[in-house]
């Protein structure tokens, strides 16, 4: 009851947490700019490389593979790490920051005598560098221009300045601190993660928009009703998401989806915060201010 | 509850649904039974299958419109084992009745090189469904080619035409060859060919085949259908050049040559004739030749240089033997890779060059026991996340009358999308697959909107002003997330298109059909 009270009357001084949050965030984002001259770990989708997926047991621990071959290849920077689905391993992936195809034979050729493989039981995807980095660039554009759009949509539908602001402050809060902490989990960022930064933009505005209508359009009840009418269907909404999206990072086999899946686990989580706290403050401040 | 039902399939939302999901399932026609025989998913040129009739299928037909082998030899053929099987048991010029989905055709086998009979034939698993698999789900090779200056829209449909003949050539039509921009309005061209991908057609694909012969330092003719209207690849004017046959070399691999004639145009035999008229005739090897040889270039390499007879001097000949070489390790090793250069020879000769040099940008090769692994894995993820889905609903409204209805909104989503892809031909892969999860999640979550917009009915007894008020909410979320997907459907040379299609696609028809008519079964079902 006393966390009721808290959220109910001291909304103001709640709004520190997303504030900090976002500090943090953007101080993460500034350091591992300074450490790796990147704001995000790009993988080979964003800035060229090779992927080797080898599927199954190897019979080998990743650092054993990752050993064998910075022996036989001293020049290349080669990361492995396991796939796993369920807990279980189920193949090793091999990074490579080479797009040489006869260097990525050699390594292939290495693998295959020494862990046995037959032709058909590994991929490969080979990313030229030059396309990485246009990759990369070009989700930065794809990310301003949803941006752009979604903000254009969200002040068409509520026609108030300080109500769109406000989501779409809470959308870009979201990106960021997820970006953070996408970063701290030392995940390297595929062009389909962007997809997924792209998408949690849709997912973040949703319950900004409900939250908004359901307090202004409305005038059903007291302020705090309906922000918990909202949050009710709202935490309903994310319990399906998150329970969806754990379900799928924690059991398909699939790099790609696991990533996206992760962004969008950490992003809906941090959206609970940005909705709930910072949007719903902000809201309050604003009728407030109104009322008198 | 009897009445309640009734009410619900008269309301023309519902029953447009409903329609929806018919016409969807007719365009995927999943065959719940079973499908039987092998799909036939090339033909490779000049083989025993080719000359017996059977056609190259079009990359255009839905997988279930796919010719099928059905049985060899009155055997029932109903795995690629038992294809594989049947195949083993042939012997050289046997006549073999080959039945298939559309008629019977007589094939005689014909071995290859190494002895093996092979009919030419590439087969896979029959399709279950009018669902076009993606690589990620089949296996295969995407390739992702950037031309190396800027060319004209004209030029680029062009090399897209000439690298799909390219293909074709090399007996592999159902590829998909299509040209992508990204938003800075740069040019790709995106080729994926499925199932295991041999190493030459990696390799053809990226050439620009410009092939010239040359004596001395004047070009005598071009590939390409204008220099040289027939090139033969029948066996009894290509293949090992029995003259010069196999040999060990220097460090002990083997290298064979080949050879193949050519017929040339009037106009490049004439010009043949006018620079060997100058060229002075030298005897040498017990033989009678021209001073200069003619010599071949690939992409301005030299691939081989042949003598030319003293009879030819001034003569406008059209008939050409091309000639060239392979190496390898062993002898079977250097036949292999001889025959497959010939084979690449011939291609780039038949279609000629393109007009800019291509560079590989991006390359993946997918296995396919990992494609196959993966499907079953999504099926697996799939039914877990309707489950938890369910039981979140379940928890929260404690009412089978609204998580049913709500479940059945969700699978009618998923159908109408599927429904779709089977419709105009899309093909689905991992992108895709993410899209139409993530449309799953803003399905319940719409789904959620509309049940508590319309459950909080103290405050206004008008169900059309509730259900106005819900669809008000959901359209304002559908247009944030089509607006954040549209960038998508450029950035980055086409490749997240698949998921930016999916999501938008799977996303209208969920607020245009399905939504709405759940909004009406609730109506109905809690009044």
């Amino acid at each position: 009851m006393k966390l009721k009270k808290i959220y109910e009357e001291k909304y103001k001084k709640l709004l520190l947490i997303p504030i900090l949050l976002l500090i943090f965030a953007l101080i993460q984002i500034a350091l591992q700019y300074a450490t790796t001259g990147d704001f995000v770990n790009r993988g080979i989708t964003l800035k060229g490389g090779a992927t080797i997926t080898i599927e199954g047991e190897t019979g080998m621990t990743p650092q054993e593979i990752q050993r064998f071959l910075t022996d036989k290849f001293p020049i290349s920077d080669i990361s492995v790490r396991t796939l796993s689905s369920a807990g279980s391993a189920i193949g090793e992936i091999i990074e490579l920051d080479t797009q040489e195809r006869s260097e990525i034979d050699s390594v292939i050729a290495v693998l295959k005598d020494r862990l046995d493989l037959s032709n058909d039981s590994y991929s490969i995807e080979i990313v030229g560098s030059a396309l990485g980095k246009g990759f990369f660039i070009q989700s930065l554009i794809a990310l301003l221009i949803a941006f752009g759009l979604m903000g254009i949509v969200v002040f068409l539908y509520f026609r108030r300045a300080v109500t769109s602001l406000t989501i779409i402050l809470a959308a870009a809060s979201d990106i960021i601190v997820t970006l953070a902490i996408f970063n701290l989990t030392g995940i390297k960022l595929s062009s389909a993660g962007v997809a997924a930064f792209l998408m949690l933009i849709g997912y973040s505005v949703d319950s900004d928009i409900l939250l908004s209508t359901r307090v202004i359009k409305r005038n059903d009840g007291p302020v705090t009703e309906r922000v918990y009418g909202a949050m009710k269907t709202g935490l309903t909404m994310s319990a399906t998401t998150l329970a969806a999206v754990l379900i799928s990072m924690v059991f398909i086999q699939n790099d790609t989806i696991k990533q996206i899946m992760v962004i969008l686990f950490i992003g809906l989580l941090v959206d609970l915060i940005m909705t709930y706290i910072q949007n719903v403050g902000i809201l309050r401040w604003e009728l407030e201010h109104k009322q008198k | 509850m009897k009445d309640k039902l009734k009410g619900i399939f008269v309301q023309w939302r519902v029953l447009l649904l409903l329609t929806l999901v018919v016409l969807a399932l007719i365009s995927i026609q999943p065959q719940l039974f079973g499908n039987e025989g092998v799909v036939i998913r090339n033909v490779v040129v000049n083989s025993s299958a080719s000359n017996g009739g059977i056609e190259n299928p079009s990359a255009r037909l839905t997988p279930l419109a796919k010719e099928r082998i059905i049985s060899i030899n009155t055997e029932d053929i109903s795995s690629v084992e038992d294809y594989f099987l049947a195949a083993n048991d042939l012997r050289e010029n046997q006549t073999i009745k080959v039945e298939t989905s559309k008629r019977i055709y007589t094939l005689v086998a014909h071995a290859d090189e190494e002895g093996m009979i092979d009919l030419g034939l590439k087969i896979d698993k029959a399709p279950l469904s009018n669902l076009r698999k993606g690589l990620d789900l089949e296996g295969g090779t995407r390739v992702l080619l950037k031309p190396s200056e800027p060319v004209a829209k004209d030029d680029l449909e062009l090399i897209i035409s000439n690298l799909k003949e390219r293909l074709n050539v090399f007996g592999l039509s159902d590829v998909v060859v299509r040209g992508a921009s990204d938003l800075t309005g740069e040019d790709f061209i995106l080729i994926e060919i499925a199932g295991v991908t041999e190493e030459e057609v990696k390799d053809l694909l990226a050439r620009q085949g410009k092939f010239e012969a040359k004596i001395g330092n004047e070009t005598v003719f071009f590939g390409g259908k204008n220099d040289i209207p027939y090139v033969c690849r029948s066996a009894d004017c290509s293949g090992i050049d029995p003259r010069r046959g196999c040999g060990v070399v220097g460090d002990g691999s083997t290298a064979c040559s080949f050879f193949f004639t050519i017929t040339l145009s009037q106009e490049a035999a004439e010009r043949q004739a006018k620079i060997t008229k100058n060229l002075t005739v030298i005897s040498e090897e017990g033989g009678a030749y021209l001073s200069e040889d003619l010599s071949l270039f690939l992409d301005d390499v030299e691939v081989d240089s042949l003598r030319i007879g003293a009879d030819l001097k001034g003569r406008a000949s059209t008939n050409i033997q091309i000639s060239g070489s392979g190496v390898g390790r062993t002898q079977p090793e250097a036949l292999t890779n001889t025959l497959d250069n010939m084979k690449k020879l011939q291609t780039i000769i038949i279609t000629g060059s393109l007009p800019v040099k291509l560079d590989v940008v991006k390359m993946d090769t997918i296995s396919p026991s990992l494609g196959e692994e993966f499907l079953s894995n999504i099926f697996l993820v799939g039914l877990l996340v309707i489950l938890a889905v369910a039981a979140a609903i379940l928890v929260r409204y404690r009412n089978l009358k609204i998580a049913i209805p709500m479940i059945l909104t969700l699978l009618s989503e998923m159908v109408l999308i599927l429904g779709f892809a089977a419709l105009v031909g899309w093909n689905l892969d991992v992108a895709a697959i993410a899209g139409i999860i993530i449309v799953a999640g803003t399905g319940v979550d719409h789904l959620i909107v509309i049940t508590d917009e319309t459950i909080r009915g103290e405050v206004t007894s008008d169900w059309k002003k509730r259900i106005k008020n819900a669809m008000f909410i959901v359209m304002g979320a559908y247009l944030t997330t089509v607006a954040c997907m549209l960038p998508l459907l450029w950035a980055g040379a086409g490749l997240l298109k698949g998921f930016a299609l999916t999501t938008i696609a799977g996303i209208s028809f969920g607020v245009l059909f399905a939504r709405p008519a759940y909004a009406v079964i609730i109506e109905k079902l809690l009044r």
